[in-house]
């Protein structure tokens, strides 16, 4: 059983190939606390969609450990995968029920099922309760997984890639709608996406993958905070790697005279490392950022 | 939750259950039909004769209707959960795998046995009003390694439709063609009966394991 203090999701020194190549990843630990909104962010083949799989037991790790609810993944109960909401990335249902049914269907597994919940997003919709799932867009179905996730009324819900295939409308619907009942009810949410500035407004922390490893592993608030993006004119015709030898500065790069630098450490620092590698920096100034600047900022442009 | 399960399942097959259906009666009245002529134009004694010395049953029209049922049933039933690979959303169900799986493959073998029982309830009304009991229970005798090929058709499509993998599918088809090849070469049902008995294991157990396997290596991640 889980106490208080235990994490809803633990994940141990995780380690994954593509088949017996190349490493997704290694000893990747994270915790996600009660209430959290946490959200896994990373380029495209970073092992976003392999991490939920594994987490949802759809893929056996090489490597590792995860628990939910302080069960292992391995051999979880279905009592406790009652307490799980999923959403398979492109809002994937059961294209051969209708509205109906399939509320009609998932309301014999969950017993907190909320059906009000569900119709009333549906209501939304403007769609026969008679319709098919096969035939609404995309924006549509997006719109009754999200309804069965609500009416299932989960203590843990985890999203993968909710946002693929959905016009701005219906991202932001979904956000909205996510955001105010995972906060309402106290959930845990575990979520990833290819759009962060969807995320910015929703998550608590975060975790930034690049290729085989973790970048950063933090609260929003703290990386907005401590993570900054520097920009100066640059009169020279060649800048020095100023990421070299664990120097701090991430990502460095100069476009026509601008140079843009991101780093974690203080303006001071970034003067020192400049000062050190003879660079004559004019108009340096600390930029405004949003969290997908900052996402740019660790993961690069490339 | 069973019965959540077996709408789910009955959502997926009906169509494919209400077409076998009218097509299993359309071709049990077919070949009553044919009988009917056989007896206008040569009378019932012709009828018994042929059915006595030269084996034949008159309802050999039906031979591969059971296979192509149990096949399109098992396609219809497991298809759905393989495309988008939608069997994460039934695996996620708050319910024990192996029943899960159990309880899809008894919702698709109970249809197939309705389909099968009404054909086969046509034939024997019929007959036993024109041939006497014993050569009834010969055209039954005929019939049900046809029906059992459907059963096992049925067995195997939805072994194969499950897997994930391009390999084990064809090693499951190829065991699946070879098992139904053995039972349709006989050529007196006796042979089937026999054949039946030592194959019973691989015409059900075996691909009920197989589509247990299925899942399991689904679940591992062993997906194309």
């Amino acid at each position: 059983m889980l106490n208080n203090q235990e994490p809803v999701i633990s994940v141990k020194n995780l380690t994954q190939r593509y088949g017996k190549g190349r490493i997704i990843y290694q000893d990747l630990s994270f915790d996600v606390p009660k209430g959290r909104i946490l959200g896994l962010l990373g380029k495209n083949g970073t092992g976003k969609t392999t991490t939920i799989n594994i987490l949802m037991g759809y893929l056996k790790p090489q490597a590792g450990e995860c628990r939910i609810f302080g069960e292992s993944i391995t051999e979880m109960r279905p009592e406790t995968r009652a307490r799980i909401a999923l959403l398979i990335e492109g809002h994937v249902q059961y294209a051969f029920m209708t509205i109906e049914q399939i509320e009609r269907f998932y309301s014999h597994f969950y017993p907190k099922w909320n059906k009000d919940a569900y119709y009333e997003l549906m209501h939304k919709l403007h769609v026969s309760p008679n319709q098919h799932i096969s035939t609404m867009s995309c924006g549509q179905r997006s719109q009754v997984a999200l309804g069965l996730i609500l009416a299932q009324n989960a203590d843990l819900l985890v999203l993968d890639d909710f946002s693929l295939g959905l016009d701005p409308g219906y991202r932001r619907l979904f956000v909205e709608y996510l955001q105010e009942y995972a906060k309402a009810e106290d959930k845990t949410v575990f979520m990833t996406s290819h759009i962060i500035q969807d995320l910015e407004r929703l998550i608590d922390d975060c975790i930034i993958m690049d290729y085989g490893r973790i970048l950063t592993q933090t609260s929003v608030r703290d990386l907005m905070r401590d993570f900054a993006r520097y920009t100066f004119t640059f009169d020279g015709d060649n800048l020095p790697d100023l990421s070299e030898n664990e120097s701090g500065i991430i990502n460095p790069s100069l476009i026509k005279n601008e140079v843009e630098l991101y780093t974690f450490k203080s303006r001071e620092y970034v003067d020192k490392v400049l000062a050190e590698n003879g660079i004559k920096a004019t108009n340096l100034e600390r930029r405004d950022m949003s969290l997908e600047d900052a996402f740019i900022g660790l993961t690069g442009k490339y | 939750m069973y019965r959540a399960l077996l709408y789910k399942e009955w959502l997926k097959t009906r169509r494919v259950f209400y077409a076998a259906i009218i097509i299993s009666v359309i071709m049990a009245v077919y070949a009553i039909l044919n009988m009917n002529s056989v007896i206008e134009t040569f009378g019932v004694g012709s009828l018994w004769l042929n059915m006595i010395q030269k084996d034949v049953s008159m309802v050999s029209i039906l031979t591969y209707l059971p296979l192509i049922t149990g096949l399109a049933m098992g396609i219809a039933q497991m298809t759905p959960e393989m495309s988008h690979k939608r069997l994460k959303l039934t695996l996620h169900l708050p319910y024990p795998t192996n029943k899960l799986v159990l309880l899809m493959l008894a919702t698709g073998l109970l249809q197939l046995l309705v389909i099968f029982a009404v054909q086969l309830l046509i034939i024997v009304i019929y007959d036993a009003q024109i041939i006497p009991a014993h050569l009834v229970s010969r055209v039954v005798l005929t019939t049900l390694p046809w029906y059992v090929a459907g059963f096992c058709a049925y067995m195997f499509a939805a072994a194969v439709c499950l897997e994930g993998t391009w390999f084990m599918r064809i090693i499951i088809s190829l065991l699946g063609c070879g098992v139904l090849l053995i039972l349709f070469k006989r050529d007196d049902a006796m042979a089937a009966y026999n054949s039946m008995l030592i194959l019973f294991p691989v015409l059900f157990i075996i691909p009920t394991i197989l589509s247990l396997g299925s899942i399991y290596r689904f679940k591992e991640g062993l997906q194309d």
